[in-house]
């Protein structure tokens, strides 16, 4: 316990080198820039910048990636609140309070009410992370490879939480990103597979080069083929952005329920940052004390909100760092970075590489600081980038693309590798397939492979094996939860958003009538 | 406004090309005669690492090229270019320009599993030996609590009498440890079930976690956690002065060569006689320096002269071609 608080102490000391908050400062900065901008995701920003990490140290590397995920959620609040576009969907929910406060020429109030609930959303997150991510990890220390096994299906389970409308199709791109993961050598008998003569296929798709093109040179082709058009102008606000003594009062317990809401649904794997807004949301309506308000611009719905989806990067990182199952596409490209560090998910990042990893908290918790001070400050500014043109968009993003799979590895194949999964990506989401899920099946595939084929070696071919033990029961149980919470969280979700757009359009005609006048 | 984030992305960039670049380095187009008998690198030297930076073979390169710089008298750039099973770093190698300006680490016997499994266009002809640098040699290890395997015979007692039960996890299919392994078993007379992981770690949790009773890594493997392993023997001709109590394999008539890991530094097979000499010095006197030995405490430097590499890459190569069908027991 004491040598736990040392490395913690630790932690926050390494943290604290010019050189980590030069790159929290600036991750936070670039991460409110991605997630204002409507278009780019808070995904497709952390993979954009993820091969800048890979000259940094482990430490440092993951601090930015961290920073820009903590920023990009933020930012996404600043366009919703200001031209009523949600930035990332993980603000969709702040959008509705938010902007209502804005035409009522409280905007500056509502950008103070989403920075200073994103500052403790985040920061209450990180004790989860600092309590349960070793008590998990040490767990992984009993899984052999049956428990791997039932731990990658239940990974995969995630996919039906993460394709949305229609589960079939989620399941085809699910499908098709384990095809993709056979590619390369057997990891059972060395033999080579779908590899074309061609040893750069030798370990594998690079996932890194694939979760590029899939969520951002795709994303330039969406955005390419659309007309360019000027966006909404955003409004300029002159109040003053602060909160009275009184409104911080009454948005705290408000912060809090949703920090435990966006905290467990971080941890659950499947349901990200955009249905946390949500059900924050709708929790601080069913709570507050002045419901009059809601529709009508409430700091409560506001502060609901982005508490929750904030209160999700600290929790989502818990499965991705001890069992190596990234609950959502962000902590998919973090977890590419940290395999690209050389540093695997589980027990050892708590042993042998716990400096590492407590620096890496002590980033996080810092990097909400960050958030609020840079926030705050630089709210008029970022503003205005929520209306950047796509014309100067579209080929900084391409050419970022291009560089940063080169970077990887030096190799220029990465890029024709890159280019063809931006293609891949382009038309799948053009038939409303899902990107997110073959990235997760190309992760997990070969971890369920490799763990079944072992388990059955091991055994001489007994499928007992696989129902052996009580983490393997377990992890069948999770598996089952997996596929049915899906549906329970469209419910909760559909009802949420029902509950919350019913209030608002009400409002929304009332205000425009009463404009009209 | 606009302009000003135009700029931002703009310098965000070239902050990243800057990242690719780095290790572009700039080689001169008059390099060194190759003829005269003289060499001496007129800019900085690439060393090409075939794994990944922070890889087990990376830290000793980096360490390596390090302390180098002072005999060189150049910077050394080490330059990480993995993928392929090492095949596309050691490609990139055999192609460099034999001018002395570029020179690489070789992975044995990786390297020569990639030429037996023809995952490169490379043969051992493509390059020439400089030294040796990292030399590690493998052992057979068991769990500290695990009662049943007191020492190497009673494992080889326990594995004839349960044959084909045994398991072993190895770090990769026909991998290094896989071969060693192997050899053990197929030595010793009895079959075991091999339970390939991605890497070392994995291995060494493989045993912890009861899923494999025996396996073999490498000494270094086991560094700071030797408490929880008990090592049965060594795969060399003589025991080893840190682990004195230890027997080799052929003390007990088992397998009788030795079988390890090297780690070669190698150029492409066009440099001059005068590049070779000239590394195999510098290189030497750094493996020598009292700095350098203090930081390179955590692996086995083992220098041999570029003679002596040769033969040791040469006698690898035989070695991994002649493990046929026969050996793996298909």
């Amino acid at each position: 316990m004491l040598e736990t608080l040392g490395l913690m102490g630790a932690g926050f000391i390494n943290a604290l080198t010019p050189i980590n908050l030069l790159m929290m400062a600036g991750g936070v900065a670039m991460g409110i820039i991605i997630g204002c901008m409507p278009g780019l995701s808070a995904a497709m920003g952390v993979a954009l910048m993820l091969p800048l990490t890979f000259t940094m140290k482990a430490e440092t590397g993951l601090i930015v990636l961290g920073a820009i995920y903590c920023g990009a959620i933020f930012g996404g609040s600043i366009s919703a609140i200001l031209i009523h576009t949600p930035g990332t969907p993980a603000s969709a929910a702040t959008a509705i309070e938010g902007y209502q406060m804005t035409l009522r020429g409280k905007a500056g109030k509502a950008l103070f009410t989403a920075c200073y609930a994103s500052f403790w959303g985040g920061l209450l997150s990180c004790i989860s992370l600092y309590f349960f991510a070793p008590l998990l990890a040490q767990l992984t220390l009993k899984f052999r490879s049956a428990e791997y096994f039932w731990l990658s299906i239940f990974g995969l389970t995630i996919i039906a939480g993460v394709s949305g409308k229609s589960i079939v199709k989620g399941l085809i791109s699910g499908a098709f990103g384990l095809l993709l993961s056979t590619i390369g050598l057997d990891p059972v008998t060395g033999a080579k597979r779908v590899m074309f003569g061609q040893a750069y296929f030798a370990e594998g798709i690079n996932t890194t080069c694939a979760l590029i093109g899939l969520f951002s040179m795709s994303q330039v082709f969406i955005l390419a083929e659309k007309k360019i058009t000027a966006r909404a102008q955003a409004t300029k606000f002159t109040d003053k952005m602060s909160l009275t003594r009184d409104e911080r009062k009454l948005i705290r317990p408000t912060i809090v329920r949703s920090w435990l809401i966006g905290n467990i649904i971080g941890i659950l794997p499947g349901a990200g940052a955009a249905i946390a807004c949500f059900l924050g949301y709708n929790t601080s309506k069913q709570f507050s004390k002045h419901k009059e308000m809601f529709g009508k611009g409430s700091i409560e719905g506001v502060a609901g909100s982005e508490a929750a989806n904030n209160a999700v990067t600290g929790g989502s990182l818990i499965p991705t760092l001890t069992l190596g199952i990234p609950g959502e596409s962000v902590t998919a490209v973090l977890m590419g970075g940290l395999v690209i560090q050389g540093l695997a998910p589980g027990p050892e990042l708590f042993g042998k590489y716990a400096p590492m990893t407590y620096t890496f908290f002590a980033g996080f918790v810092l990097v909400q600081f960050f958030m609020l001070g840079i926030g705050l400050l630089g709210c008029r500014g970022f503003a205005q980038i929520s209306r950047l043109s796509d014309a100067i968009l579209i080929p900084c993003v391409t050419v970022l693309c291009c560089v940063g799979s080169y970077a990887i590895h030096k190799n220029i194949l990465d890029i024709v590798v890159m280019m063809t999964f931006g293609v891949i990506g382009y038309l799948m989401r053009k038939f409303d397939l899902n990107t997110a899920a073959v990235v997760l099946a190309l992760i997990l595939g070969p971890i369920g492979e490799k763990g079944l084929r072992n388990a059955l070696k091991s055994s001489g071919g007994n499928p007992a094996i696989l129902f052996s033990s009580v983490v393997c029961w377990v992890l069948i149980g999770l598996c089952i939860v997996g596929i049915l919470s899906p549906i329970f969280m469209a419910k909760l979700e559909a009802k949420a958003e029902k509950e919350a757009v019913a209030g608002t359009e009400e409002d929304v005609e009332k205000l425009t009538e009463e404009d009209s006048v | 406004m606009k302009k000003i984030f135009a700029l931002l992305l703009v310098l965000c960039m070239i902050f990243a090309l800057s990242a690719c670049g780095k290790s572009g380095g700039t080689t001169s187009s008059e390099a060194p005669a190759a003829e005269s008998g003289e060499f001496k690198p007129d800019g900085p030297v690439t060393l090409i690492v075939a794994y990944k930076a922070g890889s087990g073979t990376d830290g000793p390169a980096r360490i390596l090229a390090q302390f180098a710089e002072k005999y060189i008298g150049q910077t050394v750039v080490v330059e990480n270019v993995d993928g392929g099973s090492g095949s596309i770093g050691w490609s990139q190698l055999a192609a460099a320009d034999p001018d002395g300006m570029t020179i690489g680490v070789m992975n044995l016997p990786n390297f020569n599993n990639s030429i037996v499994n023809e995952l490169g266009t490379y043969t051992t002809a493509s390059f020439k030996a400089i030294c040796n640098h990292v030399t590690e040699t493998s052992i057979v290890i068991v769990r500290a609590d695990d009662d049943r395997f007191p020492d190497l015979d009673a494992l080889v007692a326990y594995g004839k009498e349960h044959d084909g039960e045994l398991k072993a996890s190895t770090n990769g299919a026909k991998a290094s440890n896989h071969i060693g392994a192997q050899a053990f078993a197929n030595s010793a007379g009895f079959k075991y079930i091999d339970i390939p992981q991605g890497g070392t770690a994995d291995q060494l949790l493989s045993l912890r976690n009861k899923e494999s009773d025996f396996t073999v890594v490498k000494l270094g493997d086991i560094a700071g956690q030797e408490s929880a392993y008990r090592v049965l023997g060594i795969f060399a001709a003589e025991r080893d002065s840190r682990i004195p109590d230890v027997p080799t394999l052929a003390e007990k008539g088992l397998y009788d060569q030795w079988l390890g890991s090297s780690r070669a530094i190698v150029a492409p097979a066009g440099v001059s006689d005068a590049v070779i000499g000239f590394y195999e010095e510098a290189l030497k006197k750094t493996m020598e320096d009292p700095d350098y030995l203090a930081a390179a405490s955590s692996f086995d430097t083992n220098f041999q002269d570029h003679a002596a590499t040769a033969a040791l890459i040469e006698q690898q190569q035989q070695f991994a071609e002649s493990l046929g069908a026969e050996f793996w027991g298909e």
